[in-house]
Formats: C-alpha cells, structure tokens, sequence
C-alpha cells in the first residue's frame, strides 16, 4: 500500500510503520483470523481495515479521534500475522502507531487515572498483590459499580496467594548441564507464583541452573501495548542492563506475552543508540517451552513419571507464543512426553481468548464475548484439564470455565510436567 | 441520505463517519472512491430498504462481500452506497435435497464445513476462500483449481435470490430464460444477490496428489496438453512460475523447489481406485517426456501443503513488489506452451517483474505484473498489461477466467468484443438497470457513439 509515512514521522519508528503498510496488499486473508471481524464483520474493525486507519492518521487523512474507536478494539493478538501471506508485521505496527498516537490522545482524566494505577500495579508484583486482595473484599459490591471498576474485580481468581520471590540462584540438581536466566514476570507472581516455582523445579530436575538476575524488571509489554512509550522505554532499558551480557545459554519466560515483548526489543529500539544490543538481548530469548523442547529433541530431558491415569489435556495456544512467537509444536511435544497425556485441539484455537494485556479491563464486552467463546471452545473437548502457556490466558480462560460451571482445572504447561515429575498428576 | 437510511435501517447498520467510510473502498488490487455511505444489512428486506433509498437520492450502488477480489470490482469507481454483505451470514444444508442455502455474506469454505457431516461438499474453492463469501464468488463466477473436473461457481447454483434495480426481489432458477446465469458474474452491475441454493456433491473417495517441476516454463505447458490429450482428466491441475514458489516459500518454507522455472501441482481424484491412479500415471508420463522431475505427495499432510502453498501465491506476491496488475486470461489448451512463452518473453524484455501462475488445466493463467508505484510508471504497466491481453485474444482465448473484468480490464474489452455484441450488452445493461446505477464504470467500456 503506497504511504507518506516516513515523511511524517521521521526516525525509526516511522520507518517501523511504513515498512509495515508498504507490505500489505489489502488482499484480506488476515479478516476470518482477526477476532474482532469474527464478531463484528465490519471492515473497520479487522487488520486490513486498521492499516489503512493507521495510515490514514498517519498522513493527516484522517483524525485519531475518528481512528481511535476502531483501532482501541485491536486485541494485538497477531492472529493476521499468521496468517498474511504478504509478511505484514502488524504488530510491530500497532505497538509503533499506539505510541506515536497516545501523547495526543484526549482522554478524560477518570481514564486516564485508570490507565496510569494499570501500568502501575501490573508490574509491580507486591502492589498488585495488595491491590488483589484489596480487590477480594471488593468483590461482593461489583454488580452495584460502574463498569470500569466492575472488569478488574470480575477477572480476580477466588483466592490469590501469597507471594513467593523467586530465590537469586537455584543450582542444578545432579550434573550441571545449562545455566539461564529467568524473567520472573509480573502479574503472575501475584496471581500464579506457583508458575515460576515450578519452573525452577522442573529446570533443577534436569540438570539446569538458574539465574533471575537482580535488577530485572517488567518486560515493558503492557506499556508499549498501551501507547506508554516512554515508561516502556525506561522498562526496556533496565532489562537490557540487568541481562546483559551475562553468562547465560538462554534468557527465559514462562510467560508467552512476556516473552514476546522480550522478543519485540529490537523493533522498540529501532534507529535507538542500544539497537545492536536489544538484538544480541532478543537473539537469546526463548519460550520455556522451547528451551526444555530442545533438551527433549536431543534426548536429555528426564522422562516424567506417567499420569495416574488417562488424561486428556486440551492445550490452549497463547496468542503470544502461536501468532508473535510461532511456538506451537514445542509445548504440545513436551506435554505428549509425558506417558499417559493425550493433547486435544481446541475448535477456533486460533482465535484469541479476548484476554491480551490489559484488553479485558479495557474492553470488557468484546473480551467476555471471547472469553465465553473459548470456554465454550475448549469444553467442547471434554478435557480432564487444560493447559496454556500465558497468565492472562489461564485468569480469563479459568474464570469463564468457572462461569461456564465446568471443574476442570487449569494449569501452565509447566505445572502439568511438574506435577508428572512429583507423581502428582 | 444517511437520514433516510437510518430511518429504515437499524444504526449498527449504517455506517457514516468517515473512518468508517474509508474502509470500504478497496478490494485485494485496487483502491476506489470513499462511499457517501455504507450498509451492513442483516436480511434481505435490509438490501431492499438501502437500495430504495440509494435510488430516491440517485447515488450509485456497489455490492460488496469480503473485497479479496482481483479485477476491482468492489472498489468503488464514483462516490456511491456501499453494500456490504459481511453480517448476511444465514446457511442452512438439505442433505435430503444436496442442497445449502446461503446467504451472501456466508464464506465459502463454510459452506463445504457444514455440508461434511452429512457427507457431502461445495467444489468451488477459490485461493481466497478462507475469507471471501458466496455473494463475491456469485458476482465474479469464482473458480479455483477444482474447476477443471468440477466446474465454477455458476455450475454449482440451482437458485438465485436477486434484489434488482429498483429494490424489487426476484427468485430465480435456471429454466425458461437462465437469468440466473446471467446474474452469475455481473459483478453487481445487473443486481445485488442475496441468497443462493448451492449444489452439494459427495467427496470422491480417492485423491492421489502429485508435483512436478520443470527446467523452463513452457514445458510444464507442454507437460498438461500431453496429459490431458493422453485421456487424464485431473481435478485439479495448477501451476506457478519460479517467482510465484520463491515468494510462497518466502511466507510458509515448505521446502518448494526454488531452482525450478515452473511447477506444476495435480490432483486426480474418483470412487474407483484403479482410474485414479492410472490417471495419475498418465499424468507423470507427460511431465516426464516433457523433462519434469516428478514427486508423490507421500501423506495427506504433504498434499495439504502443497496446496496451502498454491493458495497463497496471489498475496505472496506482495513481499516482492507492493503492487500488481493482475491478468486472468484464458486459452485454449493447445496454445497454452505458446502463450506462457510469448508471456515470458514480454516480461524478459520490459522493466517489470511479470510472474505467471494459474489454473493451467483450464488454460486460465494468471499474468501478473509487479511494480512499485513510486518508481514505476503506470502507462508502462498498462500498457504491459494490454500487450499481455492480446497476446489471449490472438491465440483465441479471453480476458477473464474467474476474476471478472472489473476497473482493471474494461479497456481491453473493445479488443475483445465486437462493437455489434458490446452494444447488446449495453442494452442488457440498460434493461435491468436503467439508470445505470450499479457499480457504475465496472466490466463495459463506455460506448463511444451512445
């Protein structure tokens, strides 16, 4: 699609997103991928239709107000990613658009407040614990709140744990065979912290040793999404200081969202001074997932202790680790290597679960019309348990199985391979 | 207008804001003109109300359904009322009667998705459709790599259900005058479709799948006459230039033959086992005399791939140059080598990348011209364009296959009809839409002396 683009935004931003419209042939093959086309089959609210918005803005065609309703409903899945033929990196485009656009956004200062305590809380895990539990009490008033306020309490699990810091260093058990490092996260240690304590469990087990280096911080993804490109920056910047160079085999997230933002350093830093070393930092960024998948292929991943019984497990592809990582095949091998697990295909496991950052307290109508989708989806299956590999995921998908009146449990993938090594499953 | 619109349509239907607005001038080849308005009807009766009220206000009307087609049929040519038929989503399957009902905005693939339980499937299957919809298939007469044994789109349609010009509905079906057939690949210039009854045809029990590549392009020409001479008649029978593999391979690494000029992909298909791997063999033997290497797809995961691969060489294309003119000639089988050759040569000797890639068996071919409008010029590439075109009508062919004649090639059809035939077609025209107010400036060139 011919553009202007580098004209009106110099720098290596602009250059991000003219690459990225240049490349789209407007042929619509991204529209029955694109959840928000599925569920409102508008042209203004599918990726083909949001480029040529994106562009329009861009080259002064169009106002951001008129744009901004359309392009806010855009989840950043990355579902079209997989499926342009044409290569259009989208979502190196909408993360480059929404933070060109949000300074000169005019938001009312309720919204604004809400977005700024979101991007405050969400990486900071004690606060987010506080503010959780906190939350807990509030539950029982949500039907009489506004809607705003109402999303954040509907999404709470039942109980939210304790938090557990992971330890600085966790040694190898046995014969060292691998040293990483491990991104913590952020959310999740509030939510799940036992994501993260059974990873270095399972990394132990097999001979790994693990590092989370000190001074590491929230991936940034959450801001950058969001159009807060100055505190995604700040983000960034701490985390290339806190991992690099390090003596590392691997940096490592068991968070599919986190991980892809990890992984988006390079596209953030584009025409920046520290370009070359948001590359050498994303070069070595892997899925937990496709590190432990690399120890199976070449035979040195211990063999878990079989299932008590049959189980089928329906794995739900993350967003961000199918579409922005292409990591599909890796989670399903490891949990199939565990004797006794059969994987199950979701219907529509492609479409996105309507989480995506922080979509569902901002979008919550179109989020729960997904969420209720995939439950629908998964269940469908009739799975013993369903396994994924992103927090936001497990919170939406587990709260609407739990709407849905299912007791399915729903686990990490990690959990589920833990779990098979403490004979627990 | 917008008034009135909302006036008898729900306000989820109409869209007025020029955000909105700006979506919806575009298909997969052309940009057009921002419509006045848009409508999403839900129902036929919706159609109705949006077509009264475009013709009270005299604004022209375009239909539209997912706008993945090639010919610019759905860019809007002047500022008009845009239909779009994405939320007409209503299908419904009669085993009993082999039959679904559909309404414009069904995709196609969902068509053959409901029919399978009861063992039966929709042929017609278009690259595009994943994502385009039966009304877009019924407007420009949609093939795909099945139509060789199987037909297109117009083959498989019992019933038509049309909103005409002046808002009225009409049922029709295919006996007396055939003005269903007529409907079928107007490209919204005779009146909107609404609804369909498809034909549904059992699977055949086995399908054996096969590539071949070849050393030069009109070999692989040479490679499908023979066969088919031979007495195969494969169900499907596609080919791609070295371009088009290179830029699939590029999208999905399926591990293509990037070397090879040309490649060829066939199916043969039937109930009885024995036929279709004679045919098979039949076709392997022409590839081979022609100097082709062939491959046996060795599961049906294989075979999958290598047909997602056909699928999706029309968009690849844009990772090589971001725009095309794309050609959708048709020829007749024994001049195929001749044609791809003398379309090889007019690529070679212009400053264009020409690639070609097609329904071969069917001798439609898909020419297409890669340019970058910022650097190139567009007379050039028209002008390429019309080389390429009459290249088709001098070995006896036509200017389109599947895609429809749209925008992109209303000027070559003065080379291609005579003057006596376009002006019956004018009055056809005319008939049906006296006021000349469906997607006007599409398929007929205007006429020079009234």
């Amino acid at each position: 699609m011919n553009n202007e683009i580098r004209e009106a935004v110099p720098g290596g931003q602009g250059e991000v997103m003219a690459h990225a419209v240049d490349a789209c042939v407007h042929c619509g093959f991204c529209l029955p991928a694109c959840p928000t086309y599925t569920l409102l089959g508008d042209e203004m609210d599918s990726p083909r239709g949001r480029i040529v918005l994106m562009k329009e803005v861009l080259e002064g065609g169009l106002s951001l107000a008129d744009a901004a309703p359309h392009l806010d409903r855009c989840l950043g899945c990355q579902g079209c990613v997989t499926a342009c033929p044409s290569g259009v990196p989208y979502g190196e485009l909408i993360t480059a658009f929404r933070g060109w656009s949000e300074p000169q956004r005019a938001r009312s200062s309720l919204n604004r407040a809400k977005r700024s305590a979101i991007l405050k809380i969400l990486p900071a895990p004690r606060l987010f614990s506080v503010a959780a539990r906190v939350g807990q009490f509030a539950k029982p008033l949500a039907p009489a709140l506004p809607a705003a306020l109402r999303a954040p309490l509907d999404l709470l699990p039942e109980t939210v744990p304790p938090l557990q810091p992971s330890p600085p260093f966790t040694p190898a058990r046995g014969a060292r065979r691998g040293r990483v490092a491990l991104l913590v996260g952020c959310a999740q240690q509030a939510l799940a912290p036992n994501f993260n304590a059974a990873t270095l469990r399972v990394l132990a087990r097999n001979g790994i040793e693990v590092v989370v280096p000190e001074g590491q911080g929230c991936c940034g993804a959450a801001a950058l999404h969001t159009g807060a490109r100055a505190e995604a920056l700040r983000l960034v910047r701490a985390n290339l200081a806190a991992f690099n160079p390090g003596d590392y085999d691997a940096i490592l997230s068991n968070a599919a969202g986190c991980g892809a933002g990890l992984k988006e350093y390079p596209a953030v830093l584009r025409g920046e001074q520290d370009e070359a070393q948001a590359h050498a930092f994303a070069a070595r960024v892997m899925d937990l997932s496709e590190y432990l998948h690399g120890l199976l292929q070449a035979g040195e991943l211990m063999p878990p202790l079989p299932a008590s019984r049959p189980l089928k497990v329906a794995y739900h592809d993350a967003c961000h680790l199918a579409h922005a990582q292409g990591v599909r095949a890796a989670p399903r091998a490891l949990l199939r290597f565990i004797p006794g697990v059969t994987v199950l295909e979701v219907p529509e496991g492609d479409l996105c679960c309507g989480s995506a950052g922080t979509y569902n307290l901002e979008q919550p109508e179109l989020a729960t019309a997904l969420g209720q989708r995939k439950a629908a989806n998964i269940l469908s299956t009739a799975p013993d348990l369903i396994a994924s590999g992103n927090i936001g995921c497990h919170t939406q998908i587990q709260s609407h199985v739990r709407r849905a009146h299912s007791p399915v449990p729903v686990l990490h993938t990690l959990e589920v391979l833990d779990r098979a090594y403490r004979g627990e499953l | 207008m917008s008034s009135d619109l909302l006036r008898r349509l729900a306000p989820r239907q109409v869209l007025t804001s020029l955000a909105e607005r700006r979506n919806y001038r575009y298909d997969a080849i052309q940009f057009g003109e921002t419509p006045l308005a848009v409508v999403l009807p839900e129902t036929t009766a919706d159609v109705v109300a949006a077509v009264q009220v475009a013709r009270a206000a005299g604004v022209p009307i375009v239909g539209r359904g997912a706008a993945s087609g090639l010919s610019g049929g759905a860019a809007p040519a002047v500022p008009g009322l845009v239909i779009s038929f994405t939320r007409m989503t209503a299908l419904r399957v009669d085993p009993s009667r082999r039959e679904a009902r559909a309404q414009a905005g069904v995709v196609t693939l969902a068509v053959s998705d409901a029919a399978r339980p009861h063992g039966l499937i929709y042929p017609p299957d278009p690259a595009s459709l994943r994502t385009s919809t039966i009304g877009g298939n019924l407007a420009e007469n949609a093939g795909g790599p099945m139509c060789f044994k199987y037909g297109v789109t117009g083959d498989y349609v019992r019933a038509l259900q049309v909103v005409d010009a002046a808002g009225e509905v009409h049922e029709l079906t295919r006996d007396a005058y055939d003005l269903a057939g007529l409907l079928i690949g107007s490209e919204g210039t005779l009146g909107l479709m609404t609804e369909a009854t498809l034909r549904l045809v059992p699977p055949p029990r086995f399908t054996r799948t096969l590539m071949a590549h070849f050393p030069e392009v009109g070999a692989c020409a040479e490679a499908v006459s023979q066969a088919i001479a031979a007495g195969a008649v494969p169900s499907k029978l596609e080919f791609m230039d070295r371009a088009c593999t290179n830029a699939v391979e590029d999208y999905l690494g399926l591990g293509l033959p990037r070397a090879a000029e040309a490649v060829l992909l066939i199916d043969t298909d039937g109930d009885d086992l024995p036929t279709v791997e004679e045919e098979r063999a039949l076709v392997e033997a022409a590839c081979a005399a022609a100097g082709g290497t062939v491959r046996r797809a060795g599961s049906d995961a294989e075979a999958a791939a290598l047909w997602q691969a056909r699928r999706s060489v029309s968009p690849a294309l844009g990772r090589i140059r971001p725009q095309r003119m794309n050609e959708d000639i048709a020829v007749p089988r024994s001049a195929l080598p001749d044609v791809v050759r003398e379309i090889r040569a007019l690529g070679d000797a212009s400053p264009f990348t020409v690639v070609q890639f097609g329904h071969i068996g069917d001798g439609n071919l898909h020419p297409n011209i890669l340019f970058d409008p910022r650097q190139d010029d567009s007379h050039a590439v028209h002008d390429l364009a019309h080389r390429i075109a009459l290249v088709a009508l001098r070995h006896g062919g036509v200017l389109s296959g599947e895609h429809g004649i749209g925008s992109m090639k209303r000027d070559f059809m003065r080379d291609a009809v005579d003057p006596v035939t376009l002006g019956a077609l004018w009055t056809v025209k005319r008939a049906l839409d006296p006021a000349g107010g469906l997607n006007p400036g599409k398929v007929l060139p205007e006429e020079v002396n009234g």
